[in-house]
């Protein structure tokens, strides 16, 4: 009944979409090249010297000589991320409906929560090594740090905006809260948790790879370290593209969720 | 949770062999000791020694299943180690073993690594700058984490005040320096002085020594806490041992020293790794270490470090240097063992 004429019109907006999916990633492929292009010979015809800019396919060639550290690094960056992101968007909305319930358990924790913020993630790294070691875990609670509190204060924000005229609605049927919170608050709230999801994937990447910073052998961010102190430009550029690759994918996965869960965002 | 299993598993293996017969470690093979050695930065060929000696097995065979944790730009190594988070550290140098120790962290130098000062003062050779009077009114760059010191020490000696000359902290890069904008940079022998050379020709370079001026700064010291020290003498001996073989393999075969560090980390370069590993050995062998082996800890040396950071303010009170500087395990074994 209803959910079969749903997948029919999600099925027929699909079929519609397609090609126009596929433009826009041509498109996008198109623009990659071109940018590539430019790179290249902008370093060529201007002689840019290498330890300024080096040439894009001198990059490429630095990373296709040493796959396995750029792979290795990847995957193990992108475990740190997802799992403080998991960690920090989960704790985040349960946090946030808590406190949007419990009046006095906000007025007690929000304020350190905010105090937490306030604390450079570099100090707290230190003392992040100290209690967890070199493990993926220590990594992992410094992208956790840097991601729950957005996600917190959006759900929050987000669960009060629903309309008290619609919980009236609702009540006067004899919904539970329960039934409140799953059906109007929560898909109320859902553009504002995703917003701060999206913020919450690009810090969480930010989180791993400052956490790397503090003494580790495999990451990007352990990439982006080493080839900065020895002055290795090009390897810094192969960690920086490699990052940008992790960061954009997660980034881009993330916004095709939203895309899926908010279909009715485009209302707003 | 896995780590502290671990560490829980030590303990009790550690708990163990104290509570029987005290074995010689090698005996005790068969129930391996965990312990950790943190290293003062990321791996390079700085460290090929330990990292040798991880490779060919030497720690195990001494009873030890070590792990290699590497440093990093915001990590302290005296404080990792004084507070148990790891066994043994690879730290700054004379200079933060004295800094340590001045704020009461129960931490022993058990061995120093590089001899003489590591680093020096690089300027050009057609530039303004040619004797030690001419930084005045310059601008030089230096690290706060210690080369401030000799560079103030080294100019006191030439009645030269730090105000007179423009000293600002070193950034990652030697562009500046390269660029013209620095007239006076800080260099590791082994690391920074690789990069200038590799972008100026060497004989453009003129070069300010410590020890030109009277001045050594021993650095890259070998620390344990003082608890490990008490109650761990046969481990630190073991460690030291396993080292001591790890370090002569890789002066024997720098190649393949070189080799098992890029495994470890593959995007070095190692046209420059192989330089470092020859500085490296240079700064380890010079002074005493022909006749007293590698990590000796020189107590002249020690001495005069000490007077000159309490003259210059860096450490508030006299210390305990016998206490500070402990030469017992590294004398305990033969210094046959010992020598490059």
């Amino acid at each position: 009944m209803s959910a079969g004429s749903a997948a029919l019109s999600v099925d027929q907006r699909g079929t519609a979409i397609l090609p126009g999916w596929l433009r826009k990633t041509a498109r996008l492929l198109l623009g990659l090249v071109i940018a590539a292009l430019v790179w290249e010979g902008a370093v060529r015809l201007l002689g840019i010297k290498p330890y300024y800019l080096p040439r894009l396919s001198a990059i490429l060639a630095a990373m296709a000589a040493t796959p396995r550290a750029y792979v290795d690094g990847f995957l193990r960056t992108l475990a740190e991320t997802l799992i403080g992101f998991a960690a920090g968007g989960a704790f985040g909305v349960l946090i946030g409906i808590a406190f949007f319930r419990l009046r006095a358990l906000r007025e007690m924790i929000f304020p350190i929560f905010v105090v937490s913020q306030t604390i450079p993630v570099i100090a707290f790294g230190a003392l992040v090594v100290l209690w967890f070691g070199n493990t993926l875990l220590a990594k992992a609670v410094i992208a956790f740090y840097l991601t729950f509190f957005q996600v917190t204060v959006n759900t929050l924000l987000g669960l009060e905006t629903v309309d008290p005229k619609q919980v009236a609605l609702m009540k006067s049927f004899g919904a539970s809260p329960h039934q409140l919170l799953l059906r109007l608050q929560l898909p109320t709230a859902l553009p504002h948790i995703f917003v701060a999801l999206r913020l919450a994937s690009s810090l969480s990447l930010v989180g791993a790879i400052v956490g790397e910073w503090f003494g580790d052998t495999t990451g990007l961010g352990v990439l982006l370290l080493q080839a900065m102190y020895t002055e290795n430009v090009v390897g810094l550029w192969g960690a920086l593209l490699a990052s940008a690759l992790l960061g954009t994918g997660f980034y881009a996965v993330i916004a095709a969720a939203e895309r899926r869960l908010v279909f009715w965002g485009a209302e707003q | 949770m896995l780590s502290r299993r671990h560490a829980l598993a030590a303990f009790a293996a550690v708990a163990l062999t104290a509570g029987s017969l005290p074995t010689s470690s090698s005996a005790a093979a068969e129930t391996l000791t965990q312990a950790s050695l943190r290293l003062k930065w990321l791996p390079q060929a700085q460290f090929a020694g330990f990292y040798v000696a991880l490779a060919k097995g030497y720690y195990k065979a001494e009873g030890i299943d070590l792990t290699i944790n590497p440093g990093g730009p915001n990590l302290l190594t005296e404080n990792l180690v004084a507070t148990g988070a790891d066994t043994f550290g690879l730290s700054g140098g004379t200079d933060s073993v004295f800094a340590a120790r001045d704020k009461g962290l129960p931490i022993v130098c058990i061995g120093v690594s590089h001899q003489i000062t590591p680093f020096i003062f690089v300027t050009r050779k057609d530039g303004p700058v040619k004797t030690l009077q001419d930084f005045k009114g310059k601008t030089v760059t230096t690290w706060f984490t210690g080369a401030n010191h000799v560079l103030t020490g080294m100019l006191a000696k030439e009645g030269i005040k730090a105000d007179e000359l423009k000293i600002q902290p070193q950034q990652v890069s030697v562009t500046p320096f390269v660029d013209g904008s620095v007239d006076v940079i800080t260099a590791t022998y082994y690391n920074e002085f690789y990069t200038i050379q590799s972008r100026m020709p060497k004989d453009s370079l003129k070069t300010f020594v410590a020890e030109d001026y009277g001045i050594t700064f021993p650095r890259d010291t070998l620390i344990v806490s003082e608890t490990t020290a008490k109650e761990k003498p046969d481990l630190v001996k073991a460690f030291l041992r396993a080292s001591l073989k790890g370090w002569k393999d890789a002066f024997a075969d720098p190649k393949g020293a070189v080799d098992t560090v890029m495994a470890v980390a593959p995007t070095l370069d190692r046209a420059q790794q192989e330089f470092m590993l020859t500085e490296v050995k240079r700064l380890m062998t010079a002074g005493k270490v022909a006749q007293n082996g590698l990590f000796w800890i020189d107590p002249e040396a020690i001495k005069t470090a000490h007077d000159f950071f309490l003259k210059y303010g860096v450490i508030s009170k006299p210390l305990d240097l016998a206490v500070a500087y402990d030469a017992s395990f590294i004398e305990s074994l033969p210094v046959a063992e010992r020598r490059p």
